[in-house]
């Protein structure tokens, strides 16, 4: 066979050495039992929902909990939780339809939650949650100067108005099936030039500049009466549902089923109204999301 | 039908050698080469630079194959052999020595036995023999070629080529790259090696006076080709011209090691 | 609070991004180093293999890191787990330090070593393995280590398309505009990369013959 004739330096290298430096390598992939890990994405609605999550594990389970918010997207999420790098995060039904299963929409909001259960159980070893309460759709949005001056309430008599107007839209929202194209089509909207593309924080303020005419934001936005925007109404159903679910490792709920209790509690406990005033608070009155969330939890166990 | 130890060791049958560079044909190194090297004889090539002499040494232990002709050792065609078999009896010695330089001498030496799957014991013995044998002191075997002096390091060298045994030895102008004192004594040294071991031996070198003091026979080469064969008692001699040419360029010759 | 309170605040969170970028430096370049090692030792012995091979390798080089984590998201098996495809990224990207360094290595070692060994009767895999990859060590670890520091830096930008490690922090210092956040996530990795560079620095002189 072969006999490498190793320099003296490798022989003389203890055992226990290279033996601790290949445990070390190998214990990498993490190996902890004790703590339950929450993330989120990174934008304002996600950040307090992830928070909520984790002090309502922290204050029913005492269960120690580490946050890993701002992960850039739902990729990112579901690769983390894929990957065992967090235990749970807060999804949305029509996302978990569209972007991660790759079917197509559907407006039914009892039958897209169902197929979105059956199948991270079954394909990933997910278990979905129940829905927290409240639909964060897309909310095409205008001025609220816009929509009271031109008699508009829905998208379909906006329509014919957009040719004069500038669209913007978040990257997500144009790269996605259940977004800008299907809209456009289902709609018939034409815009002059081409929608521009920006951060979804940047937007809000893109539109109330008048530097936009019509934005995708979301429909529980703090901003939207803040700002005097308004949401134009979804007569033909195009938007699939997005009910905020949290997403549940099989594994960590095998060794913690407090866990799927405590996050049972929270159901339907988050209206859309409550979820655009915590969402307000934080970006429009800029109060810490802990605080927020703590007040917010306190008030509904009374 | 020759009696086997009366058979050459070595016999090189109308053999030659052309360069082969990408697949394209190149310059034709050894020509028609017929040569017989005798049991326990020490054959000198004697030439100049590109004379052939070292494309002759290589193609006996088979680093180089002939592309005419045929070359046996021991009565077998080179082609014949198992490569590996015929350059594990064959000792070669090179002037550049080639220690292996992350091996103690003790390693070193002991190279071909360990391949060769000899028991420890009966290596570490041998070592010290050869150790003995070139004339070095046994408390070296623990040093590294590059603590040793070039004397000391083709001492080496030669025990190593002699460590399995072998009954041929291959030596390319292994003396030249050592000061005249230190390559002195090596070839006196050898010479007593020789007397005791007498191993068939083919000794390349450029030196008329080495040729003279160490080989048995002298074979001189120029151009690939074999010019004549001679003893050292006749070639200063020789009626051949360059040998003539040679005896004159070494001036004074002493016959007396 | 300054950075060092930070990390002392967060260091489970430190620990483990540490340790997951750990992990994926690790088996990206155990990966890099079990197909680059021997195909460089496979050029030495093909030299017609010599110009696809380092050609290869060097296109690979050029693809910029954050493209090359695009090209394969659609692969299908590797595409489906973001560590999957970073590690096999990273991997790809420590090929041509090690096959060229292999190669330069070997073909560095003293021809009349090479020759004596072949000469005595030392078989091709007796001369690999006795002479020529012990004597080529010095420079292969030579290039172990330029991947590794390569890998290490590398893997910050995996965790744009979430494959976890100390980038996490980085991109998510960006998302808060927080520097402290960045800085608890760069430190690390530069740190990590010293520690690489100057410990396989020190095994490269150990192990190269003096």
């Amino acid at each position: 066979m072969f006999q490498l004739a190793m320099p003296s330096i490798i022989e003389q290298m203890p055992r226990q050495t290279i033996i601790a430096i290949l445990l070390l390598l190998t214990a990498c992939g993490p190996s902890r039992e004790n703590r339950i890990v929450v993330g989120s994405k990174n934008f304002t609605e996600q950040l307090i929902l992830g928070e909520i999550i984790a002090q309502q594990i922290e204050n029913k389970t005492h269960l120690p909990v580490e946050r890993r918010f701002y992960l850039a997207g739902t990729y990112i999420c579901h690769q983390a939780i894929l990957g065992g790098r967090i235990d749970i995060y807060p999804e949305y039904t029509g996302t978990a339809l569209t972007a991660v299963l790759k079917e197509k929409p559907s407006a039914d909001r009892e039958k897209v939650f169902a197929e979105v259960k059956t199948n991270y159980e079954k394909q990933f070893n997910l278990e979905v949650g129940q829905p927290f309460g409240f639909n964060d759709t897309f909310a095409i949005e205008i001025r609220g100067e816009d929509a009271r001056k031109l008699g508009l309430e829905t998208i379909s008599q906006a329509a014919p108005y957009t040719p004069n107007w500038q669209a913007g839209f978040g990257y997500e929202f144009m790269e996605r099936p259940d977004g800008y194209k299907g809209l456009a089509a289902t709609y018939n909207l034409h815009f002059a030039d081409n929608p521009r593309i920006m951060d979804l924080g940047l937007l809000t303020r893109a539109l109330k500049d008048k530097q936009l005419d019509l934005i995708a934001g979301n429909a529980t936005d703090g901003l939207i009466p803040a700002l005097d925007l308004f949401v134009l109404k979804d007569d033909k159903h195009y938007f699939p549902p997005y009910e905020a679910v949290p997403i549940i490792r099989q594994e960590t709920l095998t060794h913690h089923p407090e866990v799927k209790q405590a996050l049972d509690d929270l159901a339907g406990t988050i209206s859309d109204q409550d979820m655009r005033q915590l969402n307000y608070a934080v970006d429009g009155q800029h109060q810490d999301v802990k605080q927020v969330v703590r007040e917010f939890l306190n008030k509904n166990q009374q | 039908m020759s009696h086997p130890d009366t058979r050459p060791a070595i016999e090189f049958r109308n053999v030659s050698y052309r360069l082969n560079v990408q697949g394209k044909e190149g310059r034709e190194l050894l020509h028609d080469l017929n040569l017989e090297v005798q049991r326990g004889e020490t054959l000198v090539l004697l030439g100049r630079s590109g004379s052939g002499k070292t494309t002759t040494l290589k193609l006996i232990n088979h680093l180089l194959a002939p592309t005419k002709g045929e070359l046996l050792v021991d009565a077998r065609p080179t082609r014949e052999w198992d490569v590996i078999r015929l350059r594990r009896m064959i000792g070669y010695v090179i002037q550049e020595v080639g220690l292996f330089p992350h091996f103690t001498v003790e390693r070193n030496i002991g190279l071909v036995p360990k391949i060769e799957n000899w028991h420890a014991d009966r290596i570490a013995k041998r070592v010290r023999e050869l150790l003995q044998l070139v004339g070095l002191d046994p408390e070296i075997s623990s040093r590294y070629p590059r603590e040793l002096s070039g004397g000391q390091r083709q001492r080496v060298g030669v025990a190593r080529a002699l460590a399995a045994d072998p009954p041929i030895l291959l030596m390319d102008e292994p003396f030249g790259a050592l000061d005249p004192i230190t390559r002195a004594e090596l070839q006196r040294e050898f010479l007593a090696l020789q007397k005791r071991l007498r191993k068939t031996v083919v000794f390349v070198t450029h030196d008329l006076r080495e040729a003279l003091l160490l080989g048995t026979r002298i074979a001189l080469m120029e151009d690939g080709r074999l010019l004549t064969i001679q003893t050292p008692e006749e070639f200063p001699t020789c009626a051949e011209p360059l040998a003539a040419a040679y005896t004159n360029a070494f001036g004074a010759i002493s016959e007396d090691p | 609070m300054n950075l060092w309170q930070f990390m002392l605040q967060n260091h489970t969170e430190v620990l483990e991004l540490t340790l997951e970028h750990l992990w994926l430096v690790g088996i990206s370049t155990l990966l890099a180093v079990l197909v680059g090692i021997p195909l460089g030792i496979l050029i030495t012995r093909w030299p017609a293999l010599n110009k696809p091979v380092l050609g290869g390798a060097n296109i690979i080089q050029t693809i910029p890191s954050l493209a090359l984590f695009g090209f394969l998201l659609p692969a299908p098996w590797i595409g489906a787990r973001a560590d999957r495809l970073a590690i096999l990224a990273l991997a790809l990207y420590a090929l041509l330090p090690l096959i060229r360094n292999t190669y330069v290595g070997i073909k560095g070692v003293d021809r009349a070593v090479v020759e004596a060994g072949r000469g005595m009767g030392m078989t091709g895999r007796q001369l690999l393995f006795q002479v020529e990859l012990p004597l080529a060590l010095g420079v292969i670890i030579a290039g172990v280590r330029v991947a590794t520091v390569i890998s290490v830096g590398l893997a910050t930008i995996a965790a744009a398309i979430g494959a976890g490690g100390l980038g996490e922090y980085i991109f998510r210092g960006l998302a808060m505009v927080n520097n402290q956040v960045i800085l608890a996530g760069a430190i690390p990795a530069a740190a990590m990369a010293l520690l690489a560079d100057v410990s396989l620095g020190w095994l490269e002189k150990r192990l190269s013959p003096r």
